[in-house]
Order: structure tokens, then sequence, then C-alpha cells
């Protein structure tokens, strides 16, 4: 029974399974989904306003929507309600008003206009990781750069990927003056130091999310062309191309259908040391002032003010040790689908 | 063979000139170019004088109140901006006449003819004829070296404003980088202490990563599955997993004076010079290697994990071929199967990445170089673009391009020397 079983388990459901098997690739695959997944509802998580208040039998949702003014509920700060506060003095007068905060009261973006709020404040029970030269939160702001890096990432690699299948298919599946002019256009690309361009770039237009991802894609292209390229250069010459073209297919199909599905291995295995490459070119960026723009919250932001308070280990080690870990994760990941992916055996020496 | 390198060599042509365009368009298109920047400078100066100034936009559309149109004129000459593009990439490159030494002249109502001085007391006469300027020496005739033009924008009808000037060849093909606006300085001045630097740390690095990582490696691949590989790998991962920017942070927190321990200094290449200056020779010596430290186990270890790696996977390759098992077979011993045998086969792939590391030697080191504060290749291109230094800039990416293009060839050569199996065509 079994056995059947397993003969009639698909390629991909075996590479599955396989991969399950490599506990520290799983592990950092489950793990790293699982905060990337929660990451998308920080808000609810690590935030400045509450979550609900009943304020004098009346229900209020700042999470959701937004902000009220301090005035409202009778506190006596400019600006918006400090909800921490509230809440605290509430509790200390009994009072029949009650507020629901999230987990880490503390939002990315505050700063020590906030009163309450210290600079370089050292880690303690309410800052976990400290607070950074304005005051901000650097737990918060870490957990915030969490979702931005991997997204970021992940966009960038996909987006590459879609170039690099369509570019580089062509080039390989087509051949000829196609291939040959592309080649000298990655040639050019290749020769140019990329981080440069970028920084010259992104000093002339300041770049948002998706036009950092943009310039980063324009620069960043070739290495899954190249891939892609040899891939299907190597497909085409196969029997089964032949006889998918003999019955009448269009090239679309063929490239698309039948040679793609064949080439997927590559795709797959890299895919992990992509996201590691996004993600460190992500942080370089920020680090040199030249990614995204302040104060979204970034680790290679947080490496620089942390470089230059080089006294305060935390403002630095925080954000390292963040990085460290996602790309580590990642790094596990990539070994552990390549081992059930595209494994080697070797024999032993005799 | 030969034919193929040949021809790499003349592919080389087109594709550095295709990289140079698309940096020298990409820096011109650039606004807030240098002469925005200064023209923003001397803004800010009158700005102090207490002058009232118009805003930049509007002194980009010439309502300057500030500068007066000759020194606009003269700025935008200076800096280049009076041609199109096109003439400006090829007086760079040194294939159009470049414009030097300008005087500027004033024909004022019906003056046809103006005497100009253009120093050591020589005496240009220059001569209005319908849409041209004619430029002749004392005698009468027609100058060779001087020429003169008519700058149309800034003529009007009552007077016609001309420049003349002498022209030469002189471009990046000719070994003139320009002068930098920042250092006022050639260009090649301001690099070749800087790329020396860089030269030196690259090279310490490349060759403390190389007797690290090949025997690691060996050790790795010969005891495949044991303890001892589980170990480094685990040291392997973190390296891979750690940019050395970041690696160097650590430790200059940890060994640099931050919060913990006062080990190393905090950044520099050296001592400063009037340190310097005073140490013996094995005091410099010792002051060299104390600030090198740190930033060259931040700049290996970059190199580090995949060197590692590439070596154990090649020699593991290697040893699972039946020509092992065939020497084996024939009865020789372990040792002389592995180091004879096996090693000279599984190097290849590490000689023959040698061309392409130089090019990581130059332009990968500006994060470290900054996180050092060392006055490197990398760093001073990097704070040429900010401060809009286009001669600098230009010319750090220049060397860059080639020094890449070359190994790559490098590295196909090096390859194809190792290996004699390996034919180009």
């Amino acid at each position: 029974m079994s056995e059947q079983q397993e003969i009639s388990l698909s390629i991909l459901k075996k590479r599955w399974l396989k991969f399950k098997t490599l506990k520290r690739g799983y592990y950092s695959f489950v793990l790293l989904a699982i905060l990337y997944v929660l990451s998308w509802f920080l808000p609810l998580l690590v935030n400045n306003r509450a979550l609900v208040l009943s304020y004098e039998g009346e229900m209020y949702f700042p999470v959701i929507s937004g902000y009220y003014a301090g005035s409202e509920f009778e506190q006596d700060v400019p600006g918006e309600a400090i909800y921490r506060e509230l809440q605290a003095a509430w509790e200390s007068e009994g009072s029949d008003n009650w507020i629901i905060m999230p987990v880490y009261p503390y939002s990315p973006y505050e700063d020590i206009t906030v009163a309450g709020n210290k600079m370089y404040d050292p880690p303690s029970n309410t800052h976990w990781l400290g607070t950074d030269n304005t005051g901000r939160d650097v737990f918060a702001r870490l957990c915030y750069a969490f979702n931005i890096s991997i997204s970021f990432a992940l966009v960038l690699t996909v987006l590459n990927y879609f170039i690099g299948v369509l570019i580089g298919g062509s080039m390989g599946y087509f051949g000829g003056k196609f291939d040959l002019f592309f080649q000298r256009i990655i040639e050019i690309w290749s020769s140019l130091p990329m981080l440069f361009v970028i920084i010259i770039i992104s000093s002339i237009i300041r770049p948002s999310f998706f036009l950092l991802i943009f310039i980063y894609t324009i620069v960043n292209w070739i290495g899954m062309t190249y891939l892609m390229r040899a891939e299907f250069y190597r497909e085409k010459s196969k029997d089964y191309v032949a006889a998918a073209l003999s019955m009448g297919q269009t090239n679309f199909k063929v490239m698309f259908k039948h040679i793609l599905p064949n080439a997927m291995v590559p795709i797959i295995t890299f895919f992990p040391f992509a996201v590691v490459g996004g993600i460190s070119a992500l942080v370089s960026l920020d680090y040199l002032g030249f990614g995204m723009p302040p104060p979204t919250p970034s680790w290679g932001q947080m490496l620089d003010v942390g470089l230059q308070n080089i006294t305060k280990a935390w403002m630095v080690f925080a954000p390292i040790s963040a990085l460290f870990s996602t790309l580590i994760m990642v790094v596990f990941i990539g070994e552990a689908v390549r081992e059930a992916f595209d494994p080697k055996v070797y024999s032993r020496l005799r | 063979m030969t034919t193929y390198f040949i021809r790499r060599i003349l592919l080389m042509i087109p594709t550095f000139l295709g990289s140079t365009i698309l940096i020298f368009v990409i820096l011109q298109m650039a606004p807030g170019g240098p002469l925005e920047r200064t023209i923003q400078q001397l803004q800010a100066g009158a700005m102090q004088q207490g002058e009232s100034v118009g805003s930049v936009g509007d002194i980009m559309s010439g309502g300057s109140s500030v500068l007066p149109e000759s020194a606009m004129r003269e700025l935008r000459r200076f800096y280049g901006f009076d041609k199109p593009v096109y003439q400006r990439y090829l007086i760079w490159l040194g294939v159009w006449p470049r414009e030097i030494k300008h005087r500027e002249v004033e024909f004022s109502g019906d003056t046809k003819e103006v005497s100009k001085n253009v120093g050591r007391g020589t005496y240009m006469t220059l001569r209005l004829d319908g849409e041209q300027v004619g430029v002749y020496d004392k005698d009468g005739l027609t100058s060779d070296i001087w020429k003169g033009s008519i700058d149309q924008e800034a003529s009007d009808d009552d007077k016609v404003v001309a420049t003349i000037f002498q022209t030469e060849f002189s471009g990046i093909l000719t070994g003139n980088l320009g002068t930098s606006y920042t250092y006022d300085q050639p260009v090649t001045e301001v690099m070749a202490p800087r790329f020396k630097i860089s030269m030196f740390f690259g090279l310490t690095g490349l060759f403390l990563s190389y007797i690290v990582c090949i025997p690691l490696g060996i050790r790795k691949a010969l005891n495949h599955g044991s303890a001892f590989d589980f170990l480094s790998s685990v040291v392997v991962f973190a390296a891979y997993s750690i940019p050395g920017y970041a690696l160097g942070m650590v430790l200059l927190v940890l060994l640099g004076g931050g919060s913990f321990w006062d080990i190393f200094p905090l950044g520099g290449f050296r001592s400063p010079t009037e340190v310097w200056e005073t140490l013996t020779l094995w005091g410099k010596i010792k002051d060299q290697v104390w600030h090198m430290v740190l930033p060259i186990i931040a700049w290996s270890i970059s190199s580090f994990a995949g060197l590692t790696i590439l070596m154990k996977n090649s020699l593991l390759e290697n040893i699972s071929q039946d020509y092992i098992r065939t020497a084996f077979a024939k009865g020789l011993q372990e040792k002389r199967v592995i180091w004879v045998h096996a090693i000279r086969n599984s190097i290849i792939p590490i000689a023959s990445g040698i061309g392409g590391v130089i090019g990581v030697v130059i332009a990968g080191s500006y994060l470290i170089e900054k996180v050092f504060n060392i006055d490197g290749f990398g760093k001073m291109g990097f704070q040429a673009i900010l401060d809009r230094d286009y001669p600098i800039t230009l010319g750090f990416l220049v060397i860059v391009v080639v020094i890449r293009l070359v190994s790559n060839i490098l590295s196909d050569i090096a390859l194809a020397t190792v290996d004699p199996r390996i034919r180009f065509k």
C-alpha cells in the first residue's frame, strides 16, 4: 500500500517531503513564514494606538479609525491622545473607562515629541531594546522594518524572475540576433558597479518603496536572465520540444507550457539566495542613506545611527541581530531547498 | 584560442563605449548637478550678505538676480554645459576638440574689430565677419592656435559676445580624466593614493581568505559529514549571512572602544601622518597591522563562505569521479591520490576565479571603507557622487568598468591555462 503511494506521488510532492525532513531548513521556513504573516498585523501588535477603548459608555477603535485628539478623552496633551497614559490614569482612578492596548504599546514613529519618550534610553522593561537618537522605540522599528525588508526582497525577486524568464527565456529559445543584442546589453550592464548606479539614481530621485524596487530591478535583472537563457538554450534542443513543435504548438506555448516547467529547478533553488541578496541590498542602501525615505523604519538606517553612537551598543546590536537571524534562516531554507530539489550524492573515498 | 581572445578584447571596445555612454548620460541628465550646486552656494553666500535672492528655478530660467550673465556663462563653460550632451561625451572621451583658455570679447555697437590680451603681452585681433569671428595675430595672419566663436545666446541687437579659445584633444583616451571640482587637483592625482590603499586592503584580504579557505575547504571535503564538517559549516553559514560591513560594526562596538573593550582603533588606514612619521620601521608595521585587523576581517568574510564551499564541493565532486577510483585501484596511497590527483583538478574553479576577484577588490569594499573611515578608492567614488564631483565620479566608474572587463578576460585566460581541456571558440 505504502509503496504504491510513493510511486504515485508527484515529483513536487516528493521534494516537499524531502524538504520537510531537513529540519533546519524546514523549521526556519515555518518560523519565518509565521513571523512574516504576523508582521502584516503589526499595527494590532506593536502600536501606540489603543485597540479598543470605552469612554463614558462609548466605544472607540483608534487602531482602525485613526486619529483622536487628546481632548476628546479629557486628556491634557497637545495633538493626539497618548493612550498609554490614559490607560494608566484610568486604572489608578478606578474609573469605568477602560482601554485595551496592543501587546507592545509603542509605535515606530513616535519620537521625543511625545511626552515620556527619552533619547538613548537603554533596554528596559518598557522599551525592550531601548530607544534611538530621536527617542523612537528600537524594538518597534525593528519589527516594522522586518516586514518591509522581506516584502521588498520578495517583490524584487518575483519581478526579477518575471523579467528573467521573459527575456532570458526568449534569448535562449530564439537565439540569433535577439540573443546577441541582449548579450551585449547584459555585458554592458554587468560591467557597471551596480550599487553605485543605484546610488546615482537614488540621489537624483527620492525613492519610495516601489520606485526603489523598480530602480533595483533595472540594474539587477541580468542574473536571472542569464540563468534562464542557459536553461532554455539547453532545453530547446531536447526531443520533447521538437515533438511539441511538430504538433503545431505555438512558440509561446512551447516556451511557457513545455520548457518552463522543466527549467523550474534553478528558479526555485535560487529563490532564497535571491531573497538574501534583496534584503542585504536594501540594508546597505538604507545604511548609505539612499534607500527608503525617512522616517520609514529600516535596519540600514538603524545601523547608521547605531554606528554614530557606538557607545550605545543596543543600537548596533539590535538591527544586526535582526538582519543576521533573518538572513541565516533564509540561507537555511535555501540550503534545504537545494538539497531537496537538486541533491548531490557524493560517493565515499573508497 | 588566440583568435577567441583577440575577439574578446575587441568586443571590449563597444562594451566600454556603451557603459560609458550610459553613465555619462545618467550623470548629465541628473538635476542638482555641479552647476546648480555652485549657483546655490553663490546664492547662499549672497544671502548672508543680505542681498535679495531669487529662487533656484528663477535662476535656472536665466533670471538671476545674484549672478551677472557673464558669470553664468563662465560657470556653464567651466562645467561644460554650454555644449550638447553628445559633444560633451566626445570631448570627455578625447575625440572632439576641447576648448580651453576661454576669453570673452564683447563687440558693442558697430565695432567690428577688438584687440584682446591673451596673456604674456600677446594681443590677438578679433574681427567680426558676418556670423563668424576671425582671430588674427599681430602680423594680420589667421591664428592657428586661437579660434573664435560667437555666443548666440548672450548676443543681442546691441552687442555681440564672442569667445576666443584654444582647442586640444584631451580626454580619457589621452589619459586626462579632468580636474576634480572638490579637491581642485587632477583626478588621477586624487585617485592614485586612494587606489593604492584599496588595492593594499584588497590584496591582503584576498591572500588571507585564500590561505584560510582552501585548506578549510579541503579539510571539510575529506571529512564530509563529520563533526568538524558540521561545526565549520555553522561558521560558514554565519559568515554568509552577515554582510562584511555589518560584521565590521559588531567588531567596532566590541573591540573598538565603543561599549566593551578598547583594543583596536576606531578607524583610519593608519595613524595620522604626524604620528606615522615619528615611528620606527617596526613601529610602522605594528601600527599598520593594528589598524588593519578589523577591516581585513570584515573584508574577507564576504568571500570566506563562497570560497570555502566552492573548494569543498569541487573536491568532493572530483573525489567521486572514476579516475580517483582507478587511482586507488592501481594501489596508490590515499595521500598521493588526494594531493596529487584530486586537488589539482579541484583547484581549477578557484584559480579561474582570480580574475573576477580583482573587480571585487576595487568596487566591493566601499561599505567597509565607510564603516572604518578609510580614505580608499570606493569611499572616494561614493563621496564624489554626493558632492556631484563629475570628473571623479566618471573617472571612478571608468576605472571600475575597465577593471571588470579586463578581469573577465583574465579569468577566462586563467581558466584556459590551468585547464587544458577547456577550449573557447
